[in-house]
């Protein structure tokens, strides 16, 4: 346990050294720079010229990353180029919004998806053919719903008709019910994209349980069919599961840009989104930095369920 | 048994991590806040919480959508229209605008020049600064004006002020500014607008690089607290020259899509929406009996030919693409609230804006006829930078086919797109320049300096009796005559045709009926000042 930990922890910093440098090379290729999205539509010139200079993009490009280098061994994020603000603050009031969001869904879609899974499973098992088919049909259908169309209509439904729940607001930690309202729809269209998947990978890994032996020999012992189910079998399932909702946490808390978009949650996909439209070099690598390490994380901590899980995993 | 308990206590473990992530950072914020904003509202913080409600009930709080991130608000460096709006309320500058966007007096209470070339501006006493900054002297406007010159600001404004030889404060309340060529528009460069904008020099040195988030200035609204990304809070400065506002307290909330912040504003969640302007929203927020708040004409947006490439530098292959479009159809077909049709480069509320300029109907079979005097009779193809091809734009295409133009699109994302335009390195592309001073459009668009990459003259366009006409322009001081000689460059312009006005682009603030006298001026912000609310 604890060499893996140190031999990941050793792995990270090339990982982040690749990272840092891949993003600092991919941000300067894409073409035009902070200017040119402050440009708009009347400045040209020398006018450009001049921003270019307050935001130290006149410097040669080895400089810069040389620069940036040395910042982040000091451990600073910088400030922003276009306003000027601390990125390592912006990181932080933008991340427990996306943390929130992403544990919740991934906590509810894991308790529906799992649920949907093994009856699927269940019955398929079973030969009851139909309601298989109609759990897989209705997974699929939300799979294949475009998320922005979905918030829309969620919008139209639950906002305008019902009255329910709010579009937009801000978000104010210290009213946790008001909190939930006006997060509530965005939970539900991200559930909805994370539920499919998870369903269909527990109907596979269930069924596939399902017909081992012990199964069949705890049946035989006479032991209750859905407890044999949800204790027995779900709990051999679990692996592949674990590992898709480790995947979508992680990628949950990489910011979840439409949905945060469309709702107006200022959260990190929303921050980074901003960043690149702006050409703000340091905020974009700052925040994919954050966001490759928080994915490490996720990852690792994945790993480690699964050694808790199946003590027989051996790294 | 065992492991069901254990697994129990890895949930709640990694819970309560969350939450303690949480409190962390929602700690922080609160304390970011309450620093940004109890400057302004000293005392309110003691208040007990009944009091707190009874004074909020009392409170006049207009919830407005803004559609953007904020990008800061210091005026030396300010860009894109909705921070400037907020720069509008905050600042003021020499002279001001009305709603109908006519030059009116703000810190300068009158002024006078003989020749156009000396400017005398007579301050108002008395004006006081926000936030406890004390009372405002032409000290102030000689330190602003040096700061938007001084390299180190660095500022894209400085080249407003390349017309100014020497600017001097003769007294605490009169500034003399001479300039070296008459300019009867003077007094757009000193308004309440970019470079314009008076800033007071002890609250820029304090508070250094985030001036542009704490700004502190002489107008009716001040920033009072800030949640990054999300809100901004206005509060009224209690100690404006013209009394406080009727409006105690401004919420921005940030709204970027349109389908959201129109269901926000049905919904009640916003009184107000800054800017929507998709014809199917706005028809069913009319239909719901919401008030637009309209600005016609906001800008005009023109078709731009880089006659640098080869057919587009012939006058009549450009005539021919202006016949060939059906520019009026194409408006009604596709955003007949947002767009108008439109025959000038200038906006029709401008003061010397002509209609007697040519008009190019839509007539395919004249423009197949110029095509084939300008020696292609068969067409010929060509490609436009676009950021995204809205159906206008295909119409614009299908128009343009049927005469035998065979355009095509490359589509570029918005920083590269405003790249291409700035190096002038496109065959068509198109731009829509917000002003209110005639000069803005007409110098940016015409005048051999501007060419690109110097400036906005995209077309590259040079016409040496036309240059001539425009600096007469700006230097004539009796009005009849420089109306005349605006005329004539407008009918230059429109015979060359090195931009086709495609379309004039309206702008609406669509409200709930109670917020009253919101009237966007035609640099398209609103002064809060004038705004009140009657529920």
């Amino acid at each position: 346990m604890k060499e893996y930990l140190v031999k990941k922890a050793w792995q990270l910093i090339p990982t982040v050294l690749g990272v840092v440098t891949l993003v600092f090379i991919v941000m300067r290729l894409i073409p035009g720079d902070a200017t040119s999205h402050m440009a708009g539509d009347n400045l040209s010139g020398d006018a450009l010229n001049a921003m270019r200079e307050r935001m130290g993009l006149d410097v040669p490009i080895w400089q810069q990353y040389f620069n940036y280098l040395l910042q982040l061994v000091r451990l600073d994020l910088g400030t922003t180029m276009v306003t000027g603000q601390p990125v390592a603050k912006l990181i932080l009031e933008a991340l427990p919004v996306t943390f929130l969001i992403s544990v919740l869904t991934v906590g509810i879609s894991c308790l529906v998806a799992i649920t949907l899974g093994t009856l699927a499973a269940f019955t398929a098992h079973k030969g009851k053919k139909l309601v298989d088919s109609v759990l897989t049909w209705i997974t699929m259908l939300v799979d294949l719903m475009p998320s922005f169309w979905m918030a829309l209509l969620l919008m139209l439904l639950f906002t305008l008709t019902l009255g329910w729940l709010p579009a937009t607001g801000s978000i104010d930690y210290g009213d946790p019910l008001g909190l939930l309202r006006r997060i509530a729809l965005p939970l539900i269209v991200l559930c909805m994209g994370q539920i499919s998947t998870i369903a269909r990978i527990t109907r596979t890994s269930v069924l596939e349980v399902l017909n081992e032996d012990y199964i069949r020999t705890a049946r035989a012992f006479g032991a209750p069919q859905l407890l044999v189910v949800f204790r027995h079998a779900l709990k051999n399932a679990a692996m592949p599961i674990i590992t898709v909702a480790g995947l979508a946490f992680g990628s949950l808390m990489n910011g979840t840009v439409i949905t945060e978009f469309i709702f107006s949650i200022p959260g990190i996909g929303s921050l980074l989104i901003g960043g690149i439209k702006m050409r703000d070099y340091t905020l974009v690598q700052s925040v994919i930095l954050v966001y490759s390490m928080l994915f490490i994380v996720v990852n690792m901590m994945t790993d480690l369920i699964y050694r808790y899980m199946d003590p027989r995993v051996k790294y | 048994m065992k492991w069901r308990t254990e697994r129990r206590r890895g949930w709640s473990g990694l819970i309560m991590a969350a939450m303690l992530l949480l409190a962390a950072c929602s700690g922080g914020n609160e304390d970011g806040n309450g620093a940004a904003g109890n400057s302004g509202t000293d005392g309110t913080g003691n208040a007990t919480a009944g009091e707190a409600e009874a004074a909020a009930a009392a409170e006049k709080v207009l919830r407005i959508r803004y559609y953007d991130d904020p990008a800061g608000f210091d005026p030396a460096t300010i860009f894109r229209v909705e921070n400037e709006n907020i720069a509008f309320n905050l600042f003021s500058g020499l002279t001001s605008y009305s709603p109908s966007g006519e030059i009116i007096p703000d810190l300068a209470e009158s002024w006078e020049t003989d020749d156009n070339m000396t400017w005398t501006f007579h301050l108002r006493e008395g004006v006081q600064w926000q936030k406890g900054y004390g009372e405002f002297t032409a000290a102030d406007v000689l330190y602003s004006y040096d700061r938007i010159l001084d390299p180190a600001t660095a500022s894209p404004y400085a080249s407003e002020f390349a017309n100014v030889a020497s600017y001097e404060a003769t007294d605490d309340y009169t500034v003399v500014i001479k300039l070296k060529s008459p300019d009867a528009n003077f007094l757009h460069v000193v308004a309440n607008y970019h470079q314009g904008q008076i800033v007071k020099q002890e609250a820029v040195e304090e508070l250094g690089d985030q001036f542009m988030w704490n700004p502190v200035g002489t107008g009716p609204y001040m920033i009072e607290s800030m949640k990054t990304n999300s809100e901004i809070v206005m509060v009224r400065h209690e100690d404006y020259y013209r009394g406080p506002a009727p409006i105690e307290r401004l919420v921005f909330s940030i709204i970027k899509d349109d389908d959201t912040a129109a269901i926000a504003l049905q919904n009640g969640e916003v009184d107000l929406a800054m800017r929507i302007e998709r014809t199917e929203l706005l028809e069913r927020l009319e239909a719901d009996g919401f008030s637009l708040n309209p600005l016609y004409d906001r800008a005009v947006n023109l078709r731009i030919f880089n006659t640098d490439v080869e057919p587009l530098g012939e006058v009549k292959v450009r005539q021919a693409w202006a016949h060939a479009v059906d520019w009026a159809s194409n408006i009604a077909a596709t955003n007949p609230m947002g767009d108008s049709p439109t025959i000038n480069l200038l906006p029709k509320w401008m003061e010397v804006y002509t209609d007697d300029v040519p008009v190019y109907d839509y007539d395919p079979e004249k423009a197949k006829q110029l095509l084939a005097e300008a020696g292609y009779p068969d067409g010929f193809s060509v490609t436009m930078h676009v950021r995204s091809v809205e159906e206008i734009d295909q119409l614009e295409q299908e128009n343009l086919r049927a005469v035998g133009i065979d355009m095509q699109f490359e589509i570029v994302e918005a920083a590269m797109y405003n790249q291409i335009r700035n190096d002038g390195s496109f065959e068509v592309s198109g731009r829509q320049l917000p002003a209110i001073n005639p000069d803005m459009i007409l110098f940016s668009y015409l005048h051999p300096d501007n060419i690109a990459p110097n400036g906005l003259n995209g077309a590259r366009y040079d016409n040496p009796e036309l240059t001539e006409l425009l600096e007469a322009a700006r230097a004539e001081i009796d009005a009849d005559k420089r109306k005349s000689l605006y005329a004539q460059v407008q009918r230059i312009a429109l015979t060359d045709l090195p931009y086709i006005p495609r379309l004039s682009a309206n702008g609406f603030w669509p409200g709930f009926d109670y917020v009253e006298n919101v009237v966007i001026n035609p640099l398209s912000q609103v002064n809060f000042y004038e705004v009140d609310m009657t529920n």
